[in-house]
């Protein structure tokens, strides 16, 4: 049977009682640092499977190296991977579940109408999103509080894109005096025009568009589009391609020995593809996309393009991967600064982003109030034995680029 | 006494389902979401094909009239979605009447009556892809709101909310299927499906009421639209018109058991509940795209073994004689 002392108070017991006190008044900074020690949970929704899988499964090899090489470099992050087989009503859904399976903070889609649904469930939970890979400008003009793109928006694709253009000109010291538009007519495709077409007289591109000729980006035959593109007589064929549209452009080009002066993407994908340089080899050669792409100058691209070598030798190496690493690099980045995972620490930590050593070229990465990264520059892309080559800005270049290009013959 | 043991059934599966957000967090209540989506539309569809034996592979067409009309006069002038449902039922219901009087005018019927529901849809898709009204390419967006207050009138608020409707909606569309079966009208549309020209041989207006089939179905699809346009919140005519989703569409209602009452919903309820399963299951495999085989393979298995839909033959084990229908 136990006995009970009689309670006295002790000067021994004082201090205990004041050690004790000092702990739980000091508790939220204790708490504060054990959250801190907390692994960010990143959920990562991508179209890893359905009509976008070859784009989705790169991001989420961007997604996964930096989460390997983050959390060797003292971050702290947790991935919780989502495939929303691409469609965005899957998308909702599973941005739900990623939520409630405890994700502080998600990051995708890649696709526009996925990205939205991802933005709204986002937007009601209260939980912060990051757009790894998504150019429509109206994704950012909703008033969505919880969401930040690191990603540029079309028009500043395109205006960046067309300034290039100029710089590309300025280098090679010709300048062609009309040009031929040729666009998938999808959204993205659509985007762009509509922001070439607005853009375009604003920064004084040297040349006229002589004809803008839509496509269906799943098109099997493009033999009549490229016909009326070469009747038009123009210097520069300008595009806006998907993915394998751009492959049945070229070979059409070369069908019907179409020569312009170059084949130049104010800001689209395709042309760099890996499957674009295995299918056309040595006609895929000199293309140019002028495109936010990866810095080889920076010591963190450096990092990511030797670790992406090793573990994915079979793969191409391009902005998908580049955009994902950074998402998760700004995601990390907040968490470490916040301290927390909780939302609201995590938002106003995002909203203060700063990132100077990043992996794509631009500036510091940082968010305007609608929460867009406004500093992302865009470089020029050539194709250059099989391979995508920085050519300009000049103080990121790899080489000089090659302009008015090789005839489809003179190439060996 | 066995009618009453199948409305009982009944009543009590809708009485669970109302209760159901009670006990379901939001990740639940979206796969539920999806599940009445695609038990509503089954049901639509099913009034064509399994009714009147229309086979329509466009449905997706009537879907998107009803979204975009009513999204786009909510987006630009503000008007409730209620009278844009209107709106939309009304452009479905008069473009499903134009492909129908072509094709029973024209006597187009069987597999190239199919093939014309697709030529309109996708015509129809490329059109909105070129129309700037209703965002062309580029999408038709909503504003967006925080999940606090369900605003009825303009279809604004929580998930919660947009279960609510679905549920209603979908209990509705049974009942009126039930009404209009016992009805002349219900007669006359399975005569039609049977023999046609036996049909047609007994005095039934086979035009009219196949007409009137293609309308209702076309009109009820439109209202799934307009609840698809405001839960969303953003529209793009490659993925609501999309070829993809008239086969979704239909898919309950096959699985379930074509021209039963049931039987699309539990064939949604089978469709989510597969898809939803194997993607827990292969998520943590890594496989990529393997859920897809597994689904297929899994829809290929019900259809082999249970070609006439799940539906029937349950409700033959349960004794459920008059639901069968």
């Amino acid at each position: 049977m136990a006995t009970h002392k009689p309670q006295t108070l002790s000067r021994r017991r004082v201090l205990h009682a004041a050690a004790v006190g000092g702990i739980v008044l000091g508790s939220p900074a204790v708490l504060r640092l054990a959250r801190a020690a907390e692994p960010l949970k990143i959920g990562v929704l991508l179209p890893r499977s359905g009509f976008f899988a070859t784009a989705g499964q790169a991001c989420q090899r961007g997604c996964d190296l930096a989460a390997q090489i983050l959390n060797a470099q003292g971050y702290s992050v947790q991935l919780m991977n989502a495939d929303f087989e691409s469609s965005a009503d899957i998308a909702r859904t599973q941005a739900e579940k990623l939520i409630r399976e405890g994700a502080n903070i998600l990051i995708g889609c890649f696709e526009s109408g996925a990205t939205n649904a991802m933005a709204q469930v986002c937007e009601q939970r209260g939980i912060p999103c990051i757009v790894n890979i998504g150019a429509d400008p109206k994704i950012t003009e909703q008033g969505y509080k919880f969401l930040f793109r690191n990603f540029p928006t079309s028009p500043m694709l395109v205006t960046n894109g067309l300034k290039a253009m100029g710089d590309l000109f300025a280098a090679s010291g010709t300048t062609p005096k009309t040009a031929v538009l040729m666009h998938a007519n999808d959204t993205f495709g659509q985007s762009m025009l509509g922001a070439i077409t607005a853009l375009g007289p604003k920064v004084g591109l040297p040349f006229t568009i002589v004809d803008t000729i839509a496509y269906d980006p799943k098109a099997r035959d493009l033999s009549i589009e490229v016909t009326k593109a070469k009747a038009a007589h123009a210097d520069l064929h300008m595009v806006v391609t998907r993915s394998t549209d751009a492959i049945l452009m070229i070979r059409e080009m070369v069908k019907q020995k179409y020569e312009p002066m170059g084949i130049v993407s104010p800001g689209s994908p395709g042309m760099y593809d890996g499957q674009f340089f295995k299918t056309l080899g040595k006609y895929s050669d000199y293309c140019i996309t002028n495109i936010a792409w990866m810095n080889p100058k920076q010591e963190l691209e450096n990092m990511l393009a030797a670790e992406y070598a090793k573990a994915y030798p079979n793969e191409d190496y391009e902005l998908n991967i580049g955009f994902s690493f950074e998402a998760i690099l700004i995601a990390a980045d907040a968490h470490k600064r916040a301290g927390a995972t909780a939302s609201s620490a995590l938002v106003e930590a995002l909203r203060a982003t700063n990132i100077g050593k990043r992996v794509m070229i631009g500036g510091a990465i940082k968010f305007d109030e609608k929460g867009q990264n406004v500093d992302q520059a865009v470089a020029a892309v050539q194709n250059r034995d099989g391979k995508a080559v920085v050519i300009l800005p000049t103080d990121v270049a790899v080489t000089k680029p090659v302009f008015p290009m090789p005839g489809w013959q003179q190439r060996t | 006494m066995r009618l009453s043991r199948g409305i009982v059934a009944l009543a009590l599966f809708f009485v669970a389902m109302a209760a159901a957000p009670l006990f379901l967090g939001d990740y639940p209540l979206a796969i539920l979401i999806l599940v009445l989506f695609a038990a509503y539309l089954g049901q639509a569809w099913n009034i064509m094909m399994g009714f009147a034996g229309l086979l329509s592979l466009g449905h997706a067409l009537y879907y998107g009239l009803g979204a975009y009309l009513s999204a786009a006069l909510f987006a630009h002038y503000g008007i409730s979605p209620w009278l844009g449902m209107l709106a939309g039922i009304a452009a479905a219901v008069a473009t499903g009447s134009a492909v129908g009087a072509l094709s029973f005018r024209f006597r187009v019927g069987g597999v190239y009556f199919a093939l014309l529901t697709i030529a309109f849809s996708e015509f129809t898709r490329i059109l909105f892809d070129h129309l700037h009204w209703f965002g062309s390419s580029s999408g038709l967006f909503l504003p967006v709101t925080g999940r606090a207050g369900a605003d009825l009138v303009s279809l604004r608020g929580p998930t919660v909310m947009f279960y609510y409707l679905l549920l209603a909606a979908t209990a509705a569309v049974l009942l009126l299927s039930r009404i209009l079966l016992d009805r002349r009208i219900g007669y006359y549309w399975r005569a039609i499906r049977e023999d046609e020209e036996a049909a047609q041989a007994s005095g039934i207006d086979v035009f009219r009421y196949k007409l009137a089939a293609v309308a209702l179905s076309a009109g009820l699809t439109a209202i799934a639209g307009v609840f698809h346009a405001f839960y969303y919140n953003n529209l793009y005519p490659e993925t609501i018109f999309a070829m993809g989703r008239s086969i979704e569409l239909m898919l309950p209602a096959i699985i379930g058991g074509l021209g039963t009452l049931f039987g699309p919903i539990l064939g949604a309820f089978v469709l989510v509940g597969i898809s939803e399963g194997l993607t827990s299951l292969t998520a943590g495999l890594g496989i990529d795209g393997l859920k897809q085989l597994l689904y297929g393979l899994v829809l290929g298995l019900v259809v082999t073994l249970q070609p006439g839909g799940l539906w029937p033959w349950i409700a033959l084990r349960l004794g459920l004689r008059g639901a069968m229908r």
